[in-house]
């Protein structure tokens, strides 16, 4: 092995350092132990906006230079001369540590546009709810709301110089480096979150496919076995079957001495069913332990020739970047070729069956694949709260309950052990709750399940509103501006209180509860019984005007046909209102 | 009802056709798997194995057995198939052959139960043993039972025919697949009959598809006039002349499983359609001999089986001159 391909370890003002020599253009890297996984969903957001002001002042340089938000690290790169590589290094240091905040408003729109292009999909918040590494699935909903002390404060706690590592390649570290940066703590790696009872899972998602989400440990053997995964995947579904054209496999190590394998088989809407049988079936092949020795060998020399390139040192730098802050143990290029050579096919069939246990599987829409022997994951609370219930639906099948500690919504018909599904969000456990001037309010649980609180449909009363704004912790609440169609009582929404569908800021989608129909307020009570009994006084006496008063010599068959049309008229007009509120709200 | 008929009246049992299943019985009844596989083990290659696999199947009390050999040894395919194939029977047992309307949802939850725990036996066993067709052939009535699609059951048919292209049963399952009651077309199963059969060598059962399509196809139209009017087609009955000449007809013919099944094909579809004289050659060639499909497409099996056999045979007995036309 080339001696120069060696990775150092140094220091840079204090802040850990690898280095490799590497001739031509440098690279390097400042990376921080700071992510989406380390924010709460109300507040999600913060480290994005954080990163995008540091880049600020870097403008237009012809050097190349980004950054980058990930789940549990936020990395700055850049590559160029040294003299430009000390400059954007130095430069992101010093703005971390004074934000240009007259930026901030403008820059919460540049993360508005990068948002609606970014799609991570909704495998992490099935597999870890709204909360750590579920975040990178949902909306960035502390943007919109965050201060330039919130931005400022987030920034001093986890940007810091002893939670950050320097990597470099090239020639040698660029004077005129200058890292200054406050002092704080090396953070620990986010928790691991669940909001799987169990797995195998899958879950019912979108029409683009099969995919699939493991976590396996990161080793060598993981590696050949995501390439073999792929390998097998084309063969059969691309090649073979000619059901899918696209088929990958990735890995992203969580620097916690695990990696998250993914693998992904696209479907024309009239093959899927073909793709997801295919699918599991190449699973189930491995899972077998039929895997020969060609294909693991054709994968190996792939992986070897990239750990044992020129470039692989380099290449190598910003994950080991990652593996230093996580506090896990230095993994050289040496040992990691050795081990590599060292995977049998039987390494990988243990591969394969630990993938099996930690599966989940997202399945086309419509799709199930508990034939297979995967578990539905959790659609489904397994508890009610008690407190006021407010009916709708056609035919109040859908129940909202507002009980001191959570709010719940029952649906009937639907699947469940007696025909109900029932999602809770307890105010202890909501990680966010949407807010609309209009009133509508959308809970969301730690587990990702959610609660539509729509005032305006089940007719829940203003005070009842405001016991659940007070009872959810404030920094869950996210303000978002109006909504251009609030539902209604005529355009009530599906009761969506599952995490199938990806969640957004847009209002509920208006869905296939059409006629729902809210519980009538006390005030609508009384309007309609006053109403009615104007209405029916008034009506009898233009009856007994229509039928008697044509008699009465005192008036004219003219006079007369104006007063009965007078009085009938003004008997519709107290009758309508009336009737409008008896045919749109229902009693109970 | 001719119950007066002079001649024997129908035999329903499988061993009368296949002094085989007799013996094979008495093998499981002995749990003698050793005898079995040998049995298996000595069939010709690319034999259709599927009567012995329904034969354990359709034993009653044999999953018990069968799930300590799995135990045992969780590699065993063929255990593995033994065991989905009587998860299969006892699902359907449950969800009984009658119209989805008239099965409750119980028995449906039921059913779709024994599906999975087949299902999932069998992924493993075709896992293990890719070219393993009784397998693949047991997965196209999980995949129908668990309507896992058009596209899904197809794809287990074309890997099953990778290693055995002339699969009978497993045609005739996709056959079921493919037509309009379980989400098919009529064009796509007559197409897949059609298929099957041209592609089949002379003489083998294959062809017996094209006449269980036009059964089915019989089956699904309004009782009277329009089942009359589709028999009544001339293509229909030229179809199912080159059928039975390339099937039971053929030189080359051999009584394999599924032929008492196919020659009542033959025999139901001629008589229906009013040509006596080919009704009567298949009624001849299977004596008395029967199998509950197709007869039960037809009323009560046994008096459908005697009344078109008693029409067929009186009408070209040899006191009436040869009718080779039709009606």
């Amino acid at each position: 092995m080339n001696p120069q391909s060696a990775v150092h370890r140094t220091e840079v003002d204090g802040i850990p350092t690898l280095f490799t020599y590497v001739a031509g253009p440098m690279r390097a890297g400042l990376v921080f132990r700071a992510g989406i996984a380390d924010e709460t969903l109300g507040r999600a957001g913060l480290t994005h906006l954080v990163e995008h002001l540091a880049l600020y002042r870097q403008g237009v340089a012809d050097y190349h230079y980004n950054g980058a938000t990930k789940a549990a690290f936020t990395h700055f790169h850049v590559e160029g001369a040294e003299h430009e590589i000390a400059a954007y290094l130095t430069g992101v240091c010093a703005s971390l540590t004074d934000l240009p905040m007259d930026r901030l408003e403008t820059e919460k729109e540049v993360l508005r546009t990068e948002e609606s292009r970014r799609d991570p999909g909704p495998l992490p918040l099935w597999r870890y709810g709204a909360q750590g590494y579920g975040l990178v699935s949902y909306p960035e909903w502390g943007v919109r709301n965050a201060s330039a002390q919130d931005v400022g404060q987030w920034a001093q706690s986890w940007f810091t110089s002893d939670n950050a590592v320097l990597w470099i390649a090239g020639e040698r570290i660029p004077p005129g480096i200058c890292l200054k940066l406050p002092a704080g703590d090396r953070r620990p790696m986010p928790a691991v979150t669940s909001a799987l009872p169990t797995t195998p899972a899958y879950f019912s998602h979108g029409t683009g496919g099969v995919l699939l989400d493991a976590v396996v440990a990161d080793t060598p053997a993981a590696w050949l076995y995501s390439g073999v995964l792929e390998r097998e995947l084309t063969r059969a579904l691309r090649q073979e079957g000619g059901y899918s054209y696209t088929t990958a496999t990735d890995l992203t190590p969580r620097r916690d001495g695990f990696t998250v394998l993914a693998a992904f088989a696209d479907a024309l809407p009239a093959k899927q069913d073909a793709v997801l049988g295919g699918f599991v079936d190449v699973l189930a092949g491995f899972q077998a332990g039929r895997i020969t020795q060609a294909d693991l060998d054709a994968v190996r020399g792939r992986a070897d020739a990239a750990l044992s390139s020129p470039e692989a040192a380099a290449r190598r730098l910003p994950g080991m970047a990652e593996d230093l802050l996580a506090g896990r143990p230095w993994r050289d290029a040496a040992e990691l070729r050795s081990q590599l050579w060292a995977v049998t096919p039987g390494h990988l069939h243990e591969v394969a069956l630990e993938a099996a246990g930690t599966a989940l599987l997202q399945v086309p829409s419509g799709h199930s694949a508990d034939w297979a022997g995967y578990t539905a994951a959790p659609t489904a609370s397994d508890r009610t709260v008690t407190g006021p219930r407010f009916i709708t639906g056609r035919a109040g099948d859908a129940e909202l309950t507002v009980g001191d500690d959570g709010v719940s919504l029952t649906e009937r018909s639907s699947p469940g052990p007696d025909g109900t599904r029932v999602a809770t969000v307890l105010y202890r456990s909501c990680a966010a709750m949407l807010s609309w001037p209009d009133g509508g309010r959308r809970l969301i649980g730690a587990d990702g399940l959610t609660v539509d609180v729509e005032p305006a449909v089940y007719g829940v009363e203003p005070s009842t509103m405001a016991v659940i704004d007070a009872a959810v912790p404030p920094h869950a609440v996210v303000p978002l501006p109006p909504r251009p169609h609030p539902p209604r009582l005529d355009r009530a929404p599906a009761s969506s209180t599952t995490t199938s569908a990806r969640p957004t800021a847009a209002p509920p989608a208006t869905g296939t509860v059409l006629a729902d129909r809210p519980r009538r307020t006390g005030g609508q009570m009384a309007a309609m019984v006053l109403l009615g009994a104007l209405g029916g006084c008034f009506g009898l006496l233009a009856l007994m005007l229509t039928v008697f008063g044509a008699d009465d010599p005192e008036t004219s068959v003219g006079e007369w046909l104006a007063i009965s049309g007078f009085l009938w008229g003004v008997t519709a007009l107290l009758v309508w209102p009336a009737v409008r509120i008896l045919r749109r709200t229902s009693r109970r | 009802m001719s119950l007066a008929s002079p001649l024997p009246p129908p035999d329903f049992e499988i061993t009368s056709a296949y002094p085989e299943v007799a013996w094979l019985r008495q093998a499981v009844a002995a749990w003698d798997w050793t005898a079995v596989r040998q049995y298996l083990a000595g069939l010709p290659r690319g034999s259709d194995t599927s009567q012995v696999f329904s034969t354990v199947a359709g034993t009653e009390g044999v999953e018990q057995v069968l799930r300590d050999l799995v135990a045992a040894a969780p590699d065993d395919v063929f255990a593995l198939t033994l065991l989905g194939a009587r998860e299969v029977q006892i699902g359907w047992k449950v969800r009984t052959g009658a119209r989805a309307e008239s099965v409750t949802r119980e028995q449906f939850a039921t059913f779709h139960a024994h599906l999975r725990t087949a299902e999932q036996l069998l992924i493993r066993a075709t896992a293990l043993d890719p070219s393993y067709a009784p397998a693949w052939a047991e997965r196209l009535n999980t995949a129908r039972g668990l309507q896992l699609g058009q596209n899904e059951a197809r794809r287990r048919y074309d890997r099953l025919a990778k290693s055995h292209p002339h699969h009978f049963t497993a045609q005739s399952r996709l056959l079921q697949q493919l037509c309009p009651k379980w989400s098919g077309s009529w064009d796509a199963a007559h197409s897949f009959a059609r298929d099957r059969m041209l592609a089949a060598p002379e003489g083998a059962l294959n062809a017996g598809l094209v006449a269980e399509a036009h059964l089915e196809h019989w089956l699904g139209l309004d009782a009277g006039e329009e089942r009359h009017a589709y028999l009544g087609q001339s293509h229909v009955h030229a179809e199912l002349v080159e059928a039975a000449g390339r099937s039971v007809l053929h030189p080359e013919f051999r009584r394999e499983p599924g032929w008492v099944t196919v020659a009542g094909c033959f025999a139901a579809l001629f008589s229906l359609i009013g040509d006596t004289a080919r009704a009567a050659a298949h009624f001849r060639a299977l004596g008395n001999l029967a199998s509950q499909f197709p007869w039960s497409y037809l009323g009560e099996p046994a008096e459908a089986y005697t009344r078109h056999r008693d029409t067929a045979l009186a009408l070209t007995s040899p006191a009436t001159a040869p009718n080779r036309g039709r009606r």
